[in-house]
């Protein structure tokens, strides 16, 4: 298990550059915690036939061509996608802010790479959204192995833009979905959160399942500065000249509260809310997607 | 309040430390890329503001820390302990405030005023103390007492300075006879002085302080002076009406420590001023401006020379007044007139009294027979040249003329007989003639006379006149022989009778008996004579500061009134006497006769030159007086007393200061 989470460790995974083996990395490193997973095997349509092999499951093996040839063949079922999911990325300029090795916009793809590899793993559909305050690029969601690749290649060549604005990304979503989908936002919320909430609260209620990665750096959680500084906004740039060490206290009431206003707000909205530390692994990540698609599906 | 180690004062510029972390530290703060600011721009204004104001508060806390510990170092001490402990040993003082002059130079008087203050503040409860002012003479203002509260009063009360001169000996023996009363062997005098070299005139080398008393000297005198100063002005003091132009020399001297060149003179005569000069005194310490006047109608006339251009007025003006008297009358009675010149007895005189128009003398020649009364009464002074044959009528009318005033000039000849001279004149005659008693083979010449007489004090000279002929005269016990002939017999007697004068020559005043009418000397002889015989009461007019003034010398005023430069009544002393104090004229009334009296300053106070304090001091401390007598010295010995065993604080506070010093310098680091 250590070993595994070595390999979700992002300061290790922001060491390998190719995004497919980082994504690889973290689905099969996490998978690999996870082999007694109840949750495992969900095929649906046949595809083809085998020859039985030792370990296989009794209940796939196709009886009537057995009492035909007398020969145990078991049943190959192409994957049939039962789940559309969409990946929105924030890549504002807030996402590009880290204090240590790895920026939140990188830990968002790191993120957003894994999931779509391993959603595309289970044979579900998949497909992107990056923005920032407008729409950056869309990739529809599909389940074919040449998408994950498009949606790599896109992940690939994201870069940081302007200032937040997920409310409107989420709307023209909301618009375009016609079928019951997951809604997965990966941003650091540092927008209207209450209307973004209540956007994903719209989706909610469309029938859509929604989890939202709150993903916030650990200087941000913990503000760890000591020396006057002339803090610079990295969305506005707007700047403003403090003593951390006598506001620490009021920073962190004021940051908690909002965390907390986060939570409850999609909690009741019926919204799944994680809230990431960037200096952390992504298995948290990956075990809340897992227990939402577990719960939905 | 007094510090034990006032050196350490200096460490409070160490207070600038943390101000100065403050600024450097505040310029610049480091810029730091943030995700988003919202939650920083929540933290409450208050708390924002408070942060600034606690930033304000411990700076101004480290810095007053560093003051206090300054001052500990600094050891400070109330000044009434350490005085209260030198009380032990009581002292007496006697204060001495220059208010020469000089001393009103700026605002010199006003530090010296504060100084003496400043010594009376230091002065302890069982202190006594005398206050001295002096100029050229000094005036007790308060004997040795031990109200001190009493002398400050008095010294805040000390009139500004007059015009006196500085003199530091007598005043220094005054203080040294005051302390000799003194209770306490601690005795201390306080010279409060600008120190003007002037005041050690009449320096007593061999004088010195009684042993024990300690003198502390405190210059209180510009150290630069600007000053332009009239150190002398001639003027006639009196003229004969109808005299020529008459001169008046300034001279004007540069005597402050600060060399002045120019400057412009003045001449005013009566009010009005009459010339304007200006002086470029180059590289020359003086200059003497000359100026012009006439002085035409008989009166007295009021002169002002005026310098201006420098920064002390005081000295600036000097009074005179000029006299201007009418012609004399002189009346000649010939004894021995001719038509021939060489047999008239008045030709010679004549031709010295009334020889020019520019003469001052209205001579008028009669014959004896011819004198009168009533031609006495319109004379200044009579003339007797070889009258015999006077009267006794005639002869008693000179002697009331005479003994109303009028003044008599007798030169008798061959024409006298002694015993009628003797009788007719007996009263008011200073010599009775006598026959000479044998034969005459040589001449005689004048072998010696008064030189200080006012007659012959001009007339200083060879007397080379040769006399053949001549009267031997037994003078009188109350006259005056002015000359004498080398064989020791009177040549000029002089006798006062009743309010009038009479001179007896020996001789003649023509070429009968001698040669002195072909003489140099003859003409001033006359004039000098006939001038002195006329002016008996001749008014001293130009007085200086501080000089006593006689309205009334021979005492017979009736009454006598008089004013000030300023216009204010003088008071009088026996009726007639005061003494002089302020520049300017004096105004008396004699009689109902205004006479004005020039007083001026003393010309050695306006230089401004100084004597250093330490060499008057080393010229009158006593060798045998110990110097740690002085209350500072004691003070000093006692400050030094209490703080020597306590340095171990100096340490400790060391420590102290640098930990702070650290704190401020960490702090500034940690919370910025």
């Amino acid at each position: 298990m250590s070993e595994s989470l070595n390999f979700l460790d992002p300061s290790v995974l922001s060491g390998l550059s190719n995004l497919e083996l980082r994504a690889r990395t973290v689905v099969e490193g996490f998978l690999s915690g996870l082999h007694k997973s109840p949750n495992r095997g969900f095929s649906v349509e046949f595809n083809d036939y085998r020859h039985y092999q030792r370990g296989d499951d009794m209940r796939h093996v196709d009886w009537k061509l057995y009492a035909r040839s007398d020969k145990f063949y078991i049943k190959q079922y192409e994957d049939e996608t039962n789940v559309r999911v969409v990946i929105l990325l924030d890549v504002s300029a807030s996402m590009d802010y880290t204090s240590g090795s790895v920026s939140k916009l990188n830990y968002g793809i790191t993120l957003a790479s894994a999931l779509a590899y391993f959603i595309m793993r289970q044979r579900d559909a998949v497909g992107l959204i990056t923005f920032d305050d407008e729409v950056q690029e869309y990739i529809p969601a599909k389940c074919r192995q040449p998408h994950l690749m498009r949606i790599l290649r896109t992940l690939a060549h994201v870069e940081s833009g302007n200032k937040t604005n997920a409310v409107k990304p989420l709307s023209d979503l909301a618009a375009s979905l016609h079928k019951k989908s997951m809604v997965i936002l990966i941003s650091d919320l540092l927008d209207d959160e209450e209307r973004v909430i209540n956007t994903l609260q719209n989706l909610r209620g469309m029938g859509n399942d929604v989890i939202a990665f709150h993903l916030m750096d650990e200087a941000e959680l913990k503000f760890p500065f000591n020396e006057a500084s002339e803090f610079v906004d990295m969305e506005n740039q707007e700047t403003y000249i403090t003593s951390p060490a006598a506001i620490r206290e009021a920073y962190l009431e004021n940051l908690n509260e909002y965390l907390s206003f986060c939570k409850k707000k999609c909690q009741r909205s019926g919204v799944d809310y994680c809230l990431l530390n960037t200096s952390e692994p992504l298995d948290e990540a990956l075990s809340a997607y897992m227990t939402k698609r577990a719960r939905s599906f | 309040m007094v510090f034990l180690t006032p050196i350490f004062l200096l460490g409070l510029l160490a207070a600038l430390i943390p101000i100065a972390i403050h600024l450097i530290r505040r310029e610049k703060p480091p810029k730091v890329m943030f995700s988003t600011i919202r939650f920083l721009k929540k933290t409450s204004k208050k708390l924002v503001l408070f942060q600034q104001l606690q930033q304000i508060a411990l700076l101004l806390l480290r810095a007053a820390v560093i003051v206090l510990l300054v001052i500990a170092f600094a050891r400070p001490l109330f000044n009434q302990s350490v005085a209260r402990l030198v009380d032990a040993d009581p002292q007496s003082a006697v204060i001495l405030l220059d208010v020469s002059m000089s001393m009103r130079y700026g605002d010199t008087f006003e530090r010296a005023r504060e100084e003496a203050l400043d010594i009376i503040g230091r002065m302890g409860g069982g202190d006594e103390v005398a206050l001295v002012t002096f100029s050229d003479s000094a005036q007790l203002v308060r004997e040795l007492d031990t109200d001190i509260a009493s002398v400050r009063a008095l010294i805040n009360e000390v009139d500004a300075p007059g015009y006196g001169s500085t003199r530091f000996y007598p005043n220094l023996r005054l203080a040294d006879q005051l302390l000799e009363t003194a209770q306490f062997d601690n005795r201390a005098v306080y010279l409060i002085s600008d120190f003007q070299d002037t005041g050690m005139q009449d320096a007593d080398e061999s004088w010195k302080l009684a042993p024990g008393i300690a003198l502390t000297t405190i210059d209180v005198g510009e150290v630069e002076s600007v000053n332009l100063a009239l150190t002398d002005v001639r003027s006639p003091e009196q003229l004969l009406e109808d005299a020529a132009e008459q001169q008046i020399l300034a001279r004007v001297r540069s005597t402050g420590t600060v060399y002045r060149d120019a400057g412009e003179v003045s001449l005013s005569i009566n009010g009005q001023m009459v010339d304007r000069v200006q002086v470029d005194l180059g590289e020359r310490s003086e200059e003497v401006v000359t100026f012009s006047s006439l002085f035409e109608a008989e009166g007295t006339y009021t002169g002002e020379v005026r310098v201006s251009g420098d920064g002390y007025s005081d000295d600036n003006a000097f009074y005179f007044t000029v006299d201007v008297l009418p012609k004399i009358r002189v009346l000649v009675v010939n004894g021995e007139a001719s038509e021939n010149w060489f047999d008239d007895e008045g030709h010679w005189f004549g031709l010295a009294v009334g020889g020019t128009d520019a003469s001052p003398f209205d001579l008028q020649s009669v014959e004896s027979s011819q004198l009168s009364a009533a031609a006495l009464r319109q004379s200044d002074v009579a003339v007797l040249l070889n009258v015999g044959d006077l009267t006794n009528g005639q002869a008693d009318a000179i002697t009331t003329y005479v003994e109303q005033g009028g003044s008599l000039l007798i030169a008798p000849g061959d024409r006298v007989e002694p015993e009628v001279f003797n009788r007719q004149f007996a009263e008011i005659t200073p010599a009775s003639l006598q026959r000479p008693t044998g034969r005459i083979d040589d001449y005689l010449v004048i072998a010696d006379y008064d030189r200080r007489h006012p007659v012959l004090r001009p007339l200083v000279g060879d007397w080379t006149a040769r006399f053949e002929g001549h009267w031997p005269m037994q003078a009188r016990d109350d006259a005056a022989v002015l000359m004498q002939f080398d064989n020791t017999e009177p040549a000029l007697v002089e006798r006062d009778y009743g309010q009038g004068k009479v001179m007896l020559f020996a001789s003649t005043l023509d070429l009968e008996w001698n040669n002195l009418a072909l003489q140099g000397l003859y003409l001033p002889f006359v004039h000098e004579t006939l001038r002195h015989l006329v002016q008996t009461d001749v008014r001293q007019r130009a007085y200086a500061v501080g000089d006593t003034i006689n309205l009334d010398t021979q005492g017979s005023a009736a009454s006598v009134s008089a004013r000030n430069p300023s216009g204010s009544d003088i008071r009088l002393v026996d009726n007639a006497v005061f003494t002089a104090t302020t520049p300017g004229f004096v105004t008396a009334t004699i009689d109902g006769n205004e006479a004005r009296y020039a007083v001026n300053f003393l010309p050695e106070e306006s230089n401004l030159a100084r004597v250093a304090p330490a060499t008057l001091y080393d010229a009158v401390i006593n060798p045998d007086t110990s110097p740690i007598q002085s209350r500072e010295v004691q003070t000093a010995q006692m400050i030094e007393e209490l703080e020597r065993p306590q340095r171990m604080w100096w340490y400790i506070l060391v420590a102290v200061m640098l930990l702070i010093l650290a704190e401020a310098v960490i702090a500034n680091r940690t919370y910025r």
